[in-house]
């Protein structure tokens, strides 16, 4: 289980998140939903161990994560733009975390193949990455980052460059994808009906800070304020 | 976000490379010449002072002449279009990347020794490259519709070149300008070879009053003095580059060139033919000469005081060896602090690693020279020249490096520390593969500048560790015209070397490196 206990983070004089305060159960599916410069991409990079925290704790089952760099944390982090390795093949990408992990390479080949069956990118594994398609780069940094079995996945805007057509199937995919292996996920939006299809709740974030939780039914009958209310008609 | 202590652990080694073998030299000089009060004397002695009028001369003159001489060649690949342009262009650069002591010996192969003229006309050989590509790299972008405005309005031909085409390139003519002069100013070989002991720069000044007279606090003043006059060159250079850099008028460079006609043509054939010949005779003359005297023979044969030739080549290319291992490590832990942008540790490393290419080559030779017994006597090992030559080097390196490090976005590095990469993996799985065909035309640059340098080495070679350059320069101090075949023979060979080594470099670089 993820807590976040009020978290700050400061960029000069701007605090980017703001005493975020967010648990996430085991297999459960969180969005972080907010307009864009409201802090979502920023804590989800602070979770990540990408940030440094100016005050609050971020815990895993209870342990402070202080002093776990990110390469310990365990969890994928699927980024805005994919960040695809461009000297490496797909497999490569792919095999990128087992291969840290120390597996050998019979296993490698072996979990690459069936991860690239999951995204549909069968017989990718020798294509090189600058000649892929928006879509199929998405598929190969989402393989990327189930591959290892991360313990909780972040997904920043994983959707975000891609056709609307494109982004439905994507999205149903995705979700079906996640929901059968149980995986713990928090996803970045700021698409209100991304949010609803992907996650059992949706914390809303509003200038660095979490002004609600809960179900998307749930937020929209008792809004806390008028600004969440106009945020999510 | 890398961690602090990532970044820490690469700096270290360019940190102590750079402090040890670079400023702690520089300070011993300052605290010689300072304690020593050598400066004062600088003033009143009238040697120094034809020295220093002599530096600011000849480079002044040779500037000129650079500019004038450059002009119609320059004119000629830049406007127009004509079978043999590329190759026009290729060849012009040849002279520059010879090794200094190659064009000396080059020209002394003239029968042009001891004379001002001889000085001269080496460094214009050695800059027309200088110009033909700063100036006639603008030159070729520069919108023809401009002058053509210009002709409709009344203007002549001349008119038209004096008042449109002139002033707009202008910039690039200072810059062109500014880079020759810098080059003249700190000329080191070119100079101890084809001057005499008549005359004499700032830098061959140096190397005398320390090697051949001895008094070290003279060469630490001389030293001082010529790092604040090219430091000052360096700001008034950086200056002027913000100050001119205004917005112009460029087209695409393929659609200003013409095919020349009637008699611009032949103006256009005379100009790159006559400007090609004059480049090609040096060399020529060298090879030919360097054959009919039967220097090649005497590579071979052992000369009573400096042995055998030949013996420098391997010694040479050993070293080059080793310094280029050294720039290539050094120079990319460099770069990868460099390229973590925001930390004040990166905007200081970025100059501070430059520092060696503005400073002269004779300078960290006598840098050397004087600090490195301490704390332990490096002077007496061979480790020496091949330190000497990564430190030139260096600045290389980081050059090639740097943008390609830089172009890596954040994120990936990001992704492969969540996939589980440690800093240290980061930088061997990513950053690594990605910079390494930069690396290795860095590694290109570093071994060809070990081969050629002459300023640093001349200080600090001993009989043991005689390099191609020293050993070239010597021969032709030793009396004989079978010494002076042999010289002109090496001299024939070093430059073959650094040529081949140049091809194949950009051979490596214009088909491999695009592919990213």
């Amino acid at each position: 289980m993820l807590t976040v206990d009020d978290v700050t983070v400061r960029f000069g004089d701007l605090r980017a998140v703001d005493g975020a305060s967010l648990e996430v159960g085991d297999g459960e599916r969180v969005a972080i939903l907010g307009p864009s410069g409201s802090g979502k991409s920023t804590l989800l990079r602070a979770i990540g161990g990408l940030e440094k925290l100016e005050s609050g704790r971020i815990l895993w089952d209870g342990v402070d994560l202080a002093d776990v760099p990110p390469h310990r944390r365990r969890f994928g982090f699927m980024f805005q733009g994919y960040a695809l390795f461009p000297h490496m093949t797909v497999g490569e990408n792919i095999a990128f975390g087992l291969r840290m992990e120390g597996r050998d390479p019979s296993e490698i080949r072996a979990r690459v193949a069936e991860v690239l069956e999951w995204v549909g990118l069968s017989g990718f594994d020798q294509r090189t990455v600058d000649n892929l398609s928006g879509g199929e780069q998405q598929r190969v940094a989402l393989a990327r980052t189930l591959a290892p079995d991360p313990r909780l996945v972040m997904l920043d805007e994983p959707l975000g460059a891609l056709d609307r057509a494109l982004r439905e199937r994507l999205m149903v995919e995705m979700t079906d994808l996640l929901t059968r292996a149980g995986t713990t996920a928090l996803y970045v939006t700021h698409d209100h009906d991304e949010a609803a299809f992907f996650a059992h709740r949706i914390a809303i974030m509003r200038e660095g800070r979490i002004v609600q939780v809960g179900k998307m039914e749930e937020l929209r009958r008792n809004p806390v304020d008028d600004w969440v209310a106009d945020f999510l008609d | 976000m890398t961690s602090r202590r990532a970044i820490w652990a690469a700096a270290a080694l360019p940190l102590f490379f750079i402090g040890y073998f670079f400023l702690y030299p520089l300070g011993r000089i300052l605290w010689l010449g300072i304690s020593e009060l050598q400066i004062a004397d600088l003033l009143t002695e009238t040697r120094i002072a034809r020295v220093a009028w002599f530096t600011l001369w000849q480079a002044t003159v040779s500037t000129v002449l650079t500019l004038v001489l450059a002009a119609p060649l320059t004119w000629a690949v830049s406007r127009f279009e004509f079978p043999g342009r590329r190759l026009a262009q290729a060849l012009v650069i040849v002279p520059f990347v010879l090794p200094t002591v190659v064009v000396g010996t080059a020209f002394a192969a003239l029968g042009w020794r001891d004379s001002v003229w001889a000085i001269l006309a080496a460094h214009v050989f050695y800059n027309v490259a200088v110009v033909v590509r700063t100036v006639g790299g603008m030159w070729a972008r520069l919108d023809r519709k401009v002058e053509e405005a210009a002709a409709m309005l009344g203007a002549s031909p001349w008119r038209v070149f004096r008042t449109v085409t002139l002033p707009l390139l202008r910039p690039a003519i200072i810059a062109a300008a500014s880079i020759v002069f810098l080059f003249t100013f700190t000329s080191f070989g070119t100079v101890l070879i084809l001057g005499g002991f008549r005359y004499s720069t700032i830098e061959v000044e140096i190397y005398r009053q320390a090697v051949t007279l001895f008094d070290l606090p003279m060469a630490a003043a001389l030293s001082i003095g010529q790092m604040i006059a090219v430091s000052a060159l360096l700001i008034v250079y950086a200056r002027r580059q913000e100050r001119t850099a205004s917005p112009l008028v460029l087209a695409p460079e393929a659609s200003t060139r013409r095919h020349p006609e009637g008699r611009t043509a032949w103006a256009v054939a005379a100009s790159v033919a006559a400007t090609l010949a004059a480049l090609f005779v040096p060399p020529a003359v060298l090879v030919v000469r360097a054959a009919a005297d039967g220097g090649f023979r005497r590579l071979f044969v052992d000369e009573p005081v400096l042995g055998r030739p030949l013996d420098a080549v391997p010694t040479s290319f050993s070293f080059a060896f080793v310094a280029t291992v050294v720039a290539v490590v050094v120079g990319i832990c460099a770069a990868y602090v460099i390229s973590r942008r925001g930390s004040r540790l990166s905007q200081w490393f970025d100059v501070v690693l430059m520092l060696p290419l503005g400073t002269s080559a004779v300078t960290i030779g006598f840098g050397f020279l004087i600090a490195l017994d301490w704390p332990v006597d490096l002077r007496a090992t061979v480790a020496l020249v091949p330190l000497a030559h990564a430190l030139v080097a260096v600045p290389f390196v980081v050059r090639a490096t740097v943008p390609l490090m830089r172009s890596i976005h954040p994120s990936v590095r990001e992704a492969a520390a969540m996939l589980g990469a440690s800093p240290g993996r980061v930088f061997r799985y990513i950053d690594l593969p990605i910079v390494m065909r930069a690396a290795l035309v860095g590694a290109g640059f570093a071994f060809v500048v070990s081969l050629g340098e002459f300023g640093a080495t001349a200080f600090i070679a001993r009989p043991n560790t005689v390099t191609i350059p020293v050993m070239i320069f010597r021969l032709l101090g030793r009396p004989g015209l079978g010494n002076f075949a042999a010289a002109m023979a090496l001299a024939t060979v070093l430059g073959a070397i650094t040529a081949a080594a140049i091809m194949v470099m950009d051979r490596f670089r214009s088909t491999d490196l695009g592919t990213f």
